[in-house]
């Protein structure tokens, strides 16, 4: 454990032990871990009082290294406060600035995470809503290329916490997917179902994080939707419940099509397998409304799972529909990506890239894509 | 020790393009301990007597039980004087003639007041003006005082003074101490008095008879050694290009406050509430914003109590722009109530002025309002004392007929009582 006790009157508080031995959030007092930059709970900034966890639950023989993307990295970084982004003005202990009484962003309204030079995420509150619903929870091995595990999930805005639960589920999801190590050589047959298996588990594991963040008394159970996918050299194996999704997009001209890997839970994707065309169908009544969910109240949370074999350079995108409502077809979500994108291939850079598009198309909804650089 | 809290109601929703932004805060003093024991200063207390000719005996030796029963409630140590007023302004007690005008509470001083007060006798008229004038200096000639609160009782109208002359007093003292008024009998005129006890922090209520004097300015002294917290001031706060548009106290009376704020900076202005024992009080503040788009989310006001130069709590008013109607149209039901209370009493002041000048039009139509937002409101107090002055055909339309014999002194009760308000049902 390192301790990061250097702090300056500006950096965020830190989380307070309790006499439990755990910790909780200064802003509201819900529990938090010692690595975490902001609160799940209320989203207020805490000073992070120990690095993230090298390993992950399998610590006998980590299968990779994750690096979490912590606001403080190291023990000298000391976090300054920002000021506000409407007028420059000094922001209040209220979290409101000084001057304008703009509300200043909290960490859970916008944050990226970058665990390797070939996989990042970007997760955005957007324009319309209060609240950023959305979660990524991404992870890496550093060899470009080698294993990555990329995770969305996208809270259910009429539901009561879901912020809360979107993340913890996020996060829950990863930490499975990254613990699954591949038992013997096998074939690529095995392989996949192992993984697939593994994403299945992932899902329990989601599913069960939301609905531990469900108030026991709650009449409006939390709920999110859940898009995964693990990398493994050209192997892409995935899985879905709701209408998150993932889509490989091979840079043009290299061979093979964009394809939207996933298939939605939802009311349009029903009525595009009953005939109607993609567009009249996503744009319909009760388009987004989704047919399968996490959370307490979720009748059935299978993933449809699947796998692909890859031919790189391409990129492997996990989003929500605060992305793809502005770019659904897979050649389109292309184009976008090339656009945008080129020269650089940077993931942390086309990551936020895309959410500012999005947010610059209206920002509707929450925007969350996590990236994989093949 | 002091405890404060400050809690706020609203809906922080705001549609598109939206503007007003309305929050009730509920400021919340526990603990606050008594009048000038709480180590932040002494309190003084100045007891002021009409004692003009139309006392008359009954009315004078009432008042004369009343300041004893005052005096009686006095707490040791606390600074005192005792003011006989006609139509000119006499120190009753101390008996000195210069230094200082006021002496700290102890036997042999409570037996010597005593002794000043059985010697009222009751002459000559009404300058309420010049009486308030020597209680500021009585004031001013203690050095250190913290708290300074006085009761005034008058049995008449300000004969002896222009309304010029009483408003020029009431400047001269507004701030520098606190006034509970009582007007004694039906010869005395509301808006006047109601003019110098809202100036001056106080209340200002009826006392029907003689004899129930004495219980109303023991219990109003009681009341004054209970407020260990010398003086606090409400604080708002509002973002640079925000109008305030007005700040209520709206419980447990009406009070515009707006026109009272002293700038602590340039967002911030501060309105004095007088001294406050262990107590809730309601806020009524409104904030005008430049309409910001959907999702965009700010603060429109800091509520703030400060006691001396502290802010000891704060509420914070939102404004969220959304485009969901589920949100944007929801009345908080604290806001719509106390705005029915703040009409409510201004209903009755408008009928019972104009019954007075002989517009039984105007005097119908606004009382029946007045008996309309009773119902509406839940306030039972109100409704029991329309009552005595209108004939009530339907309470939900406000449809009355003016009584044509009413008891000038429950005119004068609804009158007084009409900006106290009732917190809201359930």
């Amino acid at each position: 454990m390192t301790d990061h006790l250097a702090q300056s009157a500006t950096a965020p508080p830190a989380a307070i032990p309790q006499s439990d031995g755990s910790l909780s959030c200064p802003h509201c007092g819900a529990e938090v871990a010692a690595q975490e930059a902001f609160c799940e709970a209320c989203g207020g900034a805490l000073t992070p009082t120990a690095a993230a966890p090298a390993g992950a639950p399998d610590t006998m023989a980590p299968p990779i290294e994750i690096t979490r993307s912590l606001k403080t990295e190291d023990e000298d970084t000391v976090v300054v406060a920002r000021p506000c982004a409407n007028c420059g003005g000094v922001i209040g202990a209220d979290g409101y600035c000084e001057t304008c009484g703009t509300k200043a962003p909290t960490e859970r309204d916008h944050y990226t995470e970058h665990p390797a030079s070939w996989v990042a995420a970007c997760c955005d509150r957007g324009l319309r809503h209060h609240r950023n619903e959305d979660a990524t929870a991404v992870a890496a091995e550093p060899t470009p290329g080698s294993r990555a595990v990329l995770v969305v999930c996208d809270g259910v805005s009429t539901s009561l916490d879901s912020d809360v639960a979107s993340l913890a589920a996020a996060r829950a999801a990863r930490d499975v997917l990254v613990a699954h190590r591949p038992a013997g050589l096998g074939t690529p047959a095995s392989r996949v179902a192992a993984i697939a298996g593994a994403v299945v588990k992932a899902v329990s594991a989601a599913n069960a994080a939301v609905i531990d963040k469900t108030a026991r008394d709650s009449d409006n159970a939390a709920s999110c939707t859940f898009a995964a996918a693990v990398v493994e050299a050209d192997l892409v194996v995935f899985g879905n419940v709701g209408d998150s999704r993932v889509y490989w997009l091979p840079d043009p001209g290299s061979g093979g099509d964009p394809t939207e890997l996933s298939v939605d839970d939802s009311v349009a994707q029903a009525r595009i397998e009953m005939g109607t065309p993609r567009e009249e169908a996503e744009s319909g009544p009760q388009a987004h409304a989704i047919t399968k969910w996490l959370g307490r109240d979720s009748p059935d949370f299978t993933p449809r799972t699947g796998s692909i074999s890859v031919q790189p350079p391409g990129w492997v995108v996990v989003c929500s529909d605060g992305l793809w409502n502005y770019a659904s077809e897979a050649t389109a979500l292309q184009s976008l990506v090339v656009e945008i994108s080129a020269p650089s291939s940077d993931p942390l850079t086309l990551a936020v890239a895309l959410v500012d598009w999005a947010k610059g198309r209206g920002g509707k909804d929450n925007i969350s894509v996590a990236l994989a650089r093949l | 020790m002091a405890e404060f809290t400050a809690e706020v109601y609203q809906n922080e929703f705001l549609p598109e393009g939206g503007t007003d932004v309305n929050a009730i805060v509920t400021l919340t003093c526990s603990g606050a301990g008594s009048a000038g024991q709480t180590g932040s200063g002494d309190a003084g207390e100045i007891i002021i007597v009409d004692t003009s000719g139309s006392m008359g005996r009954t009315k004078l030796e009432a008042a004369k039980v009343a300041a004893a029963a005052a005096v009686d409630q006095i707490i040791d140590g606390t600074w005192f004087a005792i003011v006989a007023g006609t139509h000119q302004a006499y120190l009753a007690f101390p008996l000195v003639r210069s230094g200082r005008g006021m002496v700290q509470m102890d036997s042999n001083a409570r037996y010597a007041a005593h002794q000043a007060i059985s010697q009222f006798r009751s002459d000559g008229g009404t300058a309420m003006g010049t009486w308030l004038m020597l209680a500021g200096r009585l004031f001013d000639s203690v050095p250190g005082l913290a708290q300074r609160h006085a009761i005034l009782l008058t049995d008449g109208e300000n004969h002896n003074e222009t309304p010029e002359q009483l408003t020029n007093a009431i400047h001269s003292v507004t701030g520098k101490f606190q006034c509970d008024c009582r007007g004694v009998g039906v010869d005395w005129q509301v808006a006047e008095v109601r003019r110098i006890a809202q100036a001056l922090l106080g209340s200002v209520d009826i006392i029907p008879e003689p004899d129930q004097m004495s219980q109303v300015f023991a219990e109003l002294m009681q009341q004054s050694m209970g407020r260990g917290i010398a003086d606090a001031q409400l604080r708002v706060w509002a973002p640079q290009g925000a109008q305030v548009l007005f700040v209520r106290q709206v419980s447990p009376t009406v009070e515009d406050l707006t026109s009272r704020r002293v700038e602590i900076n340039p967002l911030t202005g501060g309105y004095p509430t007088g001294s406050w024992g262990d107590e809730s009080r309601d806020y009524h503040v409104s904030v005008r914003l430049a309409a910001k788009a959907i999702g965009q989310e700010q603060l429109a006001a800091r509520v703030q109590f400060a006691v001396g130069d502290q802010v000891v709590a704060q509420g914070l008013v939102k404004a969220k722009w959304s485009d969901d109607e589920g949100l944007t149209t929801r009345i908080n039901p604290e806001v719509a109530h106390y705005t029915g209370q703040t009409e409510l009493a201004e209903a009755i002041q408008e009928g019972l002025a104009a019954k007075a000048a002989g517009d039984d039009e105007t005097a119908t139509k606004k009382l029946g309002r007045a008996v309309q937002l009773a119902e509406q409101t839940g306030n039972e107090e109100a409704t029991t004392r329309l009552r005595k002055v209108v004939d009530i055909e339907d309470s939900e339309t406000g449809t009355v007929r003016l009584k044509r014999a009413v008891d000038k002194v429950d005119e004068m009760a609804l009158d007084t009582a009409s900006t106290k308000t009732t917190r809201i049902r359930g």
